[in-house]
């Protein structure tokens, strides 16, 4: 071996400081390993606009301020009543009462994270809807989200940020006892890293020219013992689907009769019984079967028509990435399929092996971004100019499976009376939930303290959201039974449970990576059960 | 600090008026699915303000948010374990932290902080493990909640209730909800110990730690990963001899580091990084501030509807998967006959007459349901292997090499035993 204690020392003397991370590296490490540098620097520069600072609402913040938002604004107009002081850990308990709510909650959820940048704006938010300033000021936001605010509000701030494509996003949480709902009203939102673990093609069936001629090349069966047992499994495949090939008038095993033919020559490739190798070649098999030129789902992403015929529309740069992969799918230089992926599994072979097809796989992979690339500065060269190779980059290695999701107006799913009635019979449980939290905005919207609430009051609203004449499943009057026993209860751990859950939506929304809701996510904290409904 | 003149748990005058008003709308009626037995009112707000004792095991991402939903909630006189000092590491998501408390043990910042926070909650610290306290210590709490990230003590803490209950004394049977993290990831459950399924019983839902073969890691290096094994499992203790590797020293991981990337240079493998090194090494597990205050809040929930019965609890296990939409499983898991802790008296199985000694403790290592590191066995009372001591492996080394068969005869029994293993194991061998 050529490493000794001695070296390592003289190395690591001259080298131990560049390589340690920073402190801020150091304090982000487990999220980093989730959403990398780059999620993290959209986070940092986010700016989150929250509609009240009850509990649930600090709670959101809390999970935000932590990973680093870079800013955000509590808009709050309210006084600490002794219940807040109650539920609230970002309260000071009794000291905060009779104080204003959000300036007390500003300084305790500061603390938790000095990066992040935070401010109380002890104004109601119809002040602010009221005057075209005001107005300029929440579409400013990068993302915008309120907690229980009163049903009339609501609905004037969703219809103004609707108003506009390139508007943020609205997060609307609604909760009472055990039971609550959110939802994510948003134009588009188009997701390049999901993380969804989808598989990229190996190319075996299409295999690029270095790629065919080594497996053309190599005499499997003059090889000595040892090289023959450490064949990478994608040579293997190669070799064995060109073979199949020329036997078969140039098609693939497709019946099943067909794919077990192919498998047994496989195996009797094998020189040994116990060469592992063509067992995973074996064993990976699927992939000369399953290996579209372009998934399904991407395919139907480049025949998606504009958000708007006219005028600026969100995400072009995506955009432009997908009409380009849609060219370079078709292109006459091109390889007629998504761009190869550097990413190579891990398989039982030798390093010399498995290094060389790393490189191969690389070199095709940096060959095919070029080609791609010049495409995208043919159609688009605007965005060629100012698109980014990290961005590029994480576009082409998640080219099999990128998200794009088409959202919905706050309210539009609750005047399709006929979807609703459907959803109760399919998910009682959830749309029953959702319809009763509506049923209560509306009550709580004419008496806030909740003196307008009853059982009778809120199925008599329910049955207006879904129809006369509707049946109601038991589930609605479990959940209104559940409504009518604590109206206007903002109990901590149902708090707590949503401020995880809006703010883990809220870091996939400003970060694209992962994939957000699409709909409403129901929430029943008795069943310990969430469900989601009315998607798109 | 200030908070322990305000420090005791009974004091009624840190109940201001109006400062339940969210959580008592439920303790005062009943909702529809909640049990007849539940009785709204006063009886069931005292029990759980002034009579509830509650043991949190872990002050950690998970315990941080449970000591502020349970101190919340009304739970007036909780406790807290944990053996853990704070890490930098720590502060993206345990927000009783500061960075001035680095270094500093967790179990008493965290207490210190939500007494301080909180008033009139009595949070005692322990800082230290879960195996120094016995069994009256454990019998004294109404519940346990679990916030860890270790499957030793978990085990440890799960045998530990289910052999406390005592069928003749319904106080011994504590229900203990258990949450667990892992990125995006998440699980909480209720255990009631002998009842339901025990955290023994669903051990093979565990995913299965990536091991990489020894021969890899010395011959056929592919991937970074591959270097940094070789760098901390052969290396380390070449080079440095008897030296214990620290995994949280630093100058431990630049070593380990530089000695992948070496090697890593040889075989021309790209992608050894610090971040990498150390993430291989420690088995870190990404963890973020949202994914815990999910699993927290949803064990406390539990917790709170077991302590007062205002509501129907979990039956017994809630999973969450947040990286495409947000994905929800509730399910009760079932019971295993044969679990070695909650089950029968033994597990049957059954092996090859050919089968040597060593042939079977490598099996028992690799089965997922079992889990465990470096068993010793025994048979009616003679020594089959023992780990140790040093002299006992000796002697017993021999018996590695033979076959079972010539040690315990067909239906005869095996107990194995182990460090890691909370419980003695009973193997009931039966041959083909
Ligand atoms: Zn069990």
């Amino acid at each position: 071996m050529s490493t000794t204690g001695e070296s390592q020392n003289i190395e690591q003397a001259t080298s131990a400081i560049t390589d340690a991370p920073d402190n801020k590296t150091r304090r982000y490490d487990r999220q980093l390993r989730l959403w990398a540098a780059s999620g993290q620097s959209a986070l940092e520069s986010s700016r989150t606009l929250v509609l009240s600072s009850s509990a649930t609402a600090t709670s959101i913040l809390k999970n935000l301020v932590l990973p680093g938002i870079g800013h955000f604004t509590l808009l709050d107009p309210a006084i600490t009543t002794t219940a807040d002081a109650g539920n609230n850990f970002f309260i000071n308990a009794q000291e905060s009462i009779g104080k204003p709510r959000a300036a007390e909650a500003l300084p305790l959820l500061r603390e938790l994270n000095d990066s992040v940048d935070g401010e109380a704006v002890l104004k109601d938010v119809k002040e602010l809807l009221g005057t075209e300033d005001g107005r300029e000021t929440i579409r400013s936001f990068s993302l915008i989200i309120a907690h229980n605010l009163n049903k009339d509000v609501l609905d004037e701030l969703a219809e103004l940020l609707w108003a506009d494509l390139t508007n943020p996003p609205l997060i609307v949480v609604r909760s009472a006892g055990f039971l609550a709902d959110f939802f994510i009203q948003f134009h588009e939102h188009c997701v390049s890293q999901p993380h969804t673990d989808g598989t990229p093609s190996l190319r075996i069936t299409r295999p690029f020219p270095e790629l065919l001629r080594w497996a053309r090349e190599l005499d499997f069966d003059s090889v000595d013992p040892t090289t023959h047992a450490h064949i990478p499994f994608v040579v293997i495949l190669v070799r064995a689907v060109d073979d199949w090939r020329a036997k078969h008038d140039d098609k693939l095993p497709s019946t099943s009769a067909e794919k077990n033919e192919f498998k047994a020559q496989l195996r009797a490739m094998k020189h040994k019984p116990d060469e592992e190798n063509f067992d995973e070649a074996e064993a990976q098999a699927w992939r000369v079967w399953s290996e579209p030129t372009v998934p399904g789902e991407i395919t139907s992403l480049f025949t998606l028509p504009p958000l708007s015929a006219s005028g600026p529309t969100p995400n072009q740069s995506f955009h432009a990435l997908l009409r380009t992969l849609n060219a370079f799918v078709g292109s006459p230089g091109g390889p007629g399929c998504l761009p190869l992926s550097a990413a190579l599994p891990d398989m039982r072979t030798d390093t010399e092996s498995y290094v060389k097809l790393q490189n191969l796989y690389r070199d095709r992979s940096l060959h095919e971004k070029e080609h791609f690339k010049g495409i995208l500065s043919e159609i688009f060269p605007d965005i060629a100019a100012e698109v980014n190779e990290d961005e590029l980059d994480a576009f082409l290695k998640n080219a099999h499976q990128l998200r794009l999701l088409r959202g919905r107006r706050w309210g539009e799913w609750a005047k399709d009376k006929s979807a609703i009635a459907e959803a109760l019979q399919i998910f009682p449980r959830d749309a029953g939930t959702h319809v009763a939290l509506t049923a209560l905005s509306t009550l709580l919207s004419q008496a806030p303290d909740g003196s307008a609430v009853t059982a009778d009051a809120l199925r008599a609203e329910v049955q207006t959201l879904v129809g006369e004449g509707v049946e109601l499943p038991e589930e609605v009057d479990t959940a209104i039974g559940e409504l009518a026993r604590a109206p206007t209860a903002e109990l901590p751990n149902t708090a707590a449970f949503l401020g995880g859950m809006v703010a883990q939506e809220a870091i996939k929304m400003i970060t694209k990576q992962y994939v957000p809701v699409n709909g409403y996510c129901v929430v029943d904290l008795i069943d310990s059960t969430t469900g989601i409904v009315g998607t798109p | 600090m200030a908070a322990a003149t305000v420090l005791n748990g009974n004091a009624p005058s840190a109940d201001w008026p109006g400062r339940y008003h969210h959580v008592d709308q439920i303790l005062d009626k009943p909702g529809p699915r909640t049990d007849p037995s539940f009785l709204a009112g006063p009886g069931v707000k005292e029990f759980l303000r002034d009579q509830c004792k509650i043991l949190v095991i872990g002050a950690g991402g998970l315990g941080c948010e449970i000591l502020a939903n349970l101190a919340l909630s009304g739970f007036k006189d909780i406790h807290v374990i944990d053996m853990d000092t704070i890490d930098i590491s720590n502060l993206n998501r345990q927000f009783l932290f500061r960075p001035k408390d680095v270094g500093k043990p967790k179990a008493i910042v965290a207490a210190e902080f939500i007494m301080s926070r909180v008033p009139g909650v009595t949070v005692t610290p322990y800082y230290g493990k879960i195996q120094d306290k016995d069994d009256d210590y454990y019998m004294q709490f109404n519940l346990v909640i679990c916030g860890l990230d270790s499957v030793e003590a978990r085990r440890w803490i799960n045998a530990t209730l289910v052999n406390l209950v005592d069928p003749e004394n319904p106080e011994s049977l504590k229900p203990l909800i258990d949450g667990g993290t892992e990125g995006f990831k998440g699980q909480a459950r209720v255990i009631l110990p002998t009842i339901t399924s025990c955290y023994e019983c669903s051990l093979d839902m565990l995913n299965k730690p990536t091991a990489f073969p020894i021969c890899t890691i010395a011959n056929t290096p592919r991937l970074p990963e591959h270097c940094i094994e070789w760098a901390s499992v052969l290396e380390w203790p070449r080079v440095q001899g008897d030296k214990k590797l620290d995994t949280d020293n630093p100058e431990h991981i630049q070593w380990l580091y530089q000695v992948a990337s070496a090697r890593a240079k040889e075989f021309k493998i790209e992608g050894v990084t610090w971040s990498l090194t150390q993430g291989v090494v420690k088995n870190i597990i990404p963890a973020i501030a949202s994914t815990n205050a999910i699993i927290a809040a949803s064990c406390c929930n539990e917790a709170f509807k077991i302590a007062t019965s205002s509501s129907a609890y979990l039956n017994n296990y809630f999973m969450l998967i947040g990286t495409d939409g947000v994905y929800s499983f509730t399910f009760e898991h079932q019971k295993r006959d044969d679990c070695p802790v909650c089950g029968g008296e033994s597990l049957d199985i059954t092996i090859s007459r050919e089968w040597t000694v060593d042939r079977l403790i490598e099996m028992l290592v690799e089965r997922q349901d079992i889990q465990v590191k470096k068993p010793s066995l025994s048979s009616g009372g003679k020594q089959i292997y023992f780990q140790a001591p040093p002299q006992l492996e000796e002697a017993t080394r021999p018996n590695l090499e033979k076959k079972v068969l010539e040690l315990v005869e067909d239906g005869g029994d095996i107990t194995v035993t182990a460090t890691t293993l909370p419980f003695n194991l009973t193997l009931r061998v039966k041959y083909t």
